[in-house]
């Protein structure tokens, strides 16, 4: 009765409005910076119009040779997706282990992991440098991806309280049908996780995606940079050419955005799994 | 007796057996990632602790200096201002966004159509790398051709050098700093009125309670406990605050947002005194220890855990 009044209507019409106008407001840098990375190089300068007059991808082409954006995604997928699938792995095998097996010591060190997590990274930062290069590993993929890959706190726990959850008849008759502990994890445990290991991997490539301060500790090897580090570069530089700067900055976010078009339900459960389990 | 006595052996011998298996499955499973942990993190944090106590600068062996290194800072004014500079954004950037994105999500929190669809878009900022971010503000921001100052040419103002002005550029890159993590706050304070219980809200209705009593009597207590949780994460996440001050600006100018962290990188890697760079890492984290427990205290005791 009340969803058919003229006055109901109103009001919805109003609250999709203003919905609309804020979520414009909201977006509109990168619309802005999506239009500049389109626009000639005359126009950066002289128009304000978020429609370019004349739309040209040249910036494009700039940005993947001559700043050379290509080699720094080309890094930046290399450790994003084997540092997202080694997270996955090593936080599945160690979260099931806390959950379910009983062992000396598991409760010490799994309260050992939770009291990490509220430590600032940049406790850890030089002692992890220090044995980076100690390692010889400086200036490579594995400083890079190495100390990520393991002991990934939060994954860990997230996946403990998943298999938590996971009734524990379900393993023990596995177990005794003559499974052994680390089949009855791989073939009933691991499939069993698929969506809390979605969520956790898809979490762990943004974050990784867009990490900075470890990569420009770690790489000063052009070659070796990665989008984060090889873009941060520009804030020493004068005379920027923007447009061609803006495709970098379009370049280096646009796969996340479409993982974020994609995945939007996990990345959502991510966030509230986040704040709803303290 | 004795037949007695053996099957209860039988029974125990094996479950020995089991036990021993578990062990070592359950040690397999978490080595690799224990192994990361020591070397990456535990290690770390005891050798920082040390370091803080060295003169080190990263090649030759560091010398033991007691707390000179805890004197020196103290005596720095820069390590002062960072400090300042990274209080006075968390104090001013984490109520702001707690407010805005409470505002957002209770607009959000009806029977809307596309709340799929809206909730993706405003975490949008959210997914993009913060140093991406930080560039394509700098050219909003610019002087001279930035789309800000356009807008207040256009009604009539004068520039305004956002990222050139002492006094301003903090504020500007603060700006950024909510803008991008808004929609990550919005999506977990929806969450949370959702799971206000609508009989609740019903009741109160029939009692003829005002939309604005209700808000406070019902809403707030029951999103209290996600609210407090947000607040703190959100606090700590900000006194570390490094991406969007080093790429805008580079800490400038001057000192205008040479925050914390920034402070401490150069510190350990511009100047390459490890000593007083772990020192801070050190104080950083005693900091939000402190931080977080002043929280709890004064804050704390309002959250309302009962309801939820």
């Amino acid at each position: 009765m009340r969803s058919s009044s003229p006055k109901h209507w109103l009001k919805q019409s109003l609250l999709y409005l203003s919905i609309c106008v804020i979520l414009f407001a909201y977006l509109f840098p990168l619309f802005w910076q999506f239009s500049t990375s389109l626009k000639e190089s005359g126009e950066v300068f002289a128009g304000y119009n978020l429609i370019p007059k004349k739309v040209v991808w040249d910036s494009y082409a700039t940005a993947w040779s001559t700043f050379n954006i290509r080699q720094y995604l080309f890094n930046t997928v290399v450790v994003a997706a084997i540092v997202t699938f080694g997270t996955l792995l090593s936080c599945a095998m160690a979260g099931y282990a806390f959950a379910r097996l009983r062992f000396p010591g598991r409760d010490f060190i799994f309260y050992l992991y939770l009291g990490t997590m509220m430590v600032p990274g940049a406790v850890t930062l030089i002692p992890a440098y220090y044995v980076i290069l100690k390692l010889n590993l400086a200036n490579s993929y594995f400083a890079l991806i190495i100390p990520f890959i393991f002991g990934n706190a939060f994954g860990t726990f997230l996946m403990r309280q998943y298999y938590l959850t996971i009734p524990k008849d379900l393993a023990e008759s596995a177990t005794i049908d003559g499974a052994g502990y680390l089949r009855t994890w791989w073939s009933i445990m691991l499939p069993l996780s698929k969506p809390t290991l979605a969520t956790l991997g898809v979490m762990t490539l943004v974050a990784q995606w867009n990490s900075f301060i470890w990569p420009l500790v770690v790489t000063q090897n052009p070659a070796l940079k990665v989008l984060a580090v090889g873009l941060s570069d520009f804030r020493l530089y004068r005379n920027i050419q923007w447009n061609a700067l803006m495709a970098a900055v379009m370049i280096a976010i646009v796969p996340m955005l479409v993982i974020l078009a994609l995945a939007q339900k996990l990345f959502i459960k991510g966030i509230q799994f986040s704040g709803v389990n303290r | 007796m004795k037949t007695e006595m053996v099957p209860i052996q039988n029974r125990r011998t094996p479950s020995a057996r089991h036990r021993w298996r578990e062990w070592l499955a359950g040690y397999f499973l978490i080595l690799p990632n224990l192994l990361g942990f020591l070397i990456f993190m535990l290690a770390p944090i005891v050798a920082t602790i040390l370091i803080s106590f060295t003169n080190w600068d990263l090649i030759t062996v560091p010398k033991w200096v007691g707390f000179l290194n805890y004197q020196a800072l103290f005596q720095d004014p820069i390590f002062w201002l960072s400090l300042k500079k990274t209080l006075l954004f968390t104090v001013v950037n984490v109520p702001i966004q707690s407010f805005l994105a409470l505002l957002v999500a209770v607009l959000l929190n009806r029977k809307l159509r596309a709340l799929n669809l809206l909730r993706t878009l405003f975490i949008m900022p959210w997914i993009c790398m913060p140093v991406a971010i930080g560039l394509s503000w700098t050219w909003i921001y610019n002087f001279e051709f930035g789309y800000l100052n356009h807008l207040l040419l256009s009604l009539g103002l004068g520039r305004v050098g956002w990222l050139t002005s002492q006094d301003l550029a903090l504020f500007s890159i603060l700006a950024v700093n909510v803008w991008e993590y808004l929609g990550w706050h919005i999506i977990l304070l929806l969450a949370a009125l959702q799971i206000v219980p609508p009989e609740l809200h019903e009741a109160a209705l029939v009692d003829g309670a005002s939309n604005w009593t209700r808000f406070w009597k019902i809403t707030v207590p029951v999103i209290s406990p996600i609210f407090f949780y947000d607040l703190v994460v959100n606090m700590i996440n900000t006194l570390q605050i490094f991406d969007l001050p080093i790429t805008m600006t580079n800490g400038g100018p001057g000192n205008a947002a040479r925050v914390f962290n920034l402070y401490l990188y150069q510190k350990g890697f511009s100047f390459l005194q490890m000593g007083q760079a772990c020192t801070m890492g050190v104080i950083q984290f005693g900091l939000i220890v402190i931080a977080t427990f002043i929280v709890f205290r004064y804050l704390g005791s309002r959250v309302n855990y009962d309801v939820s």
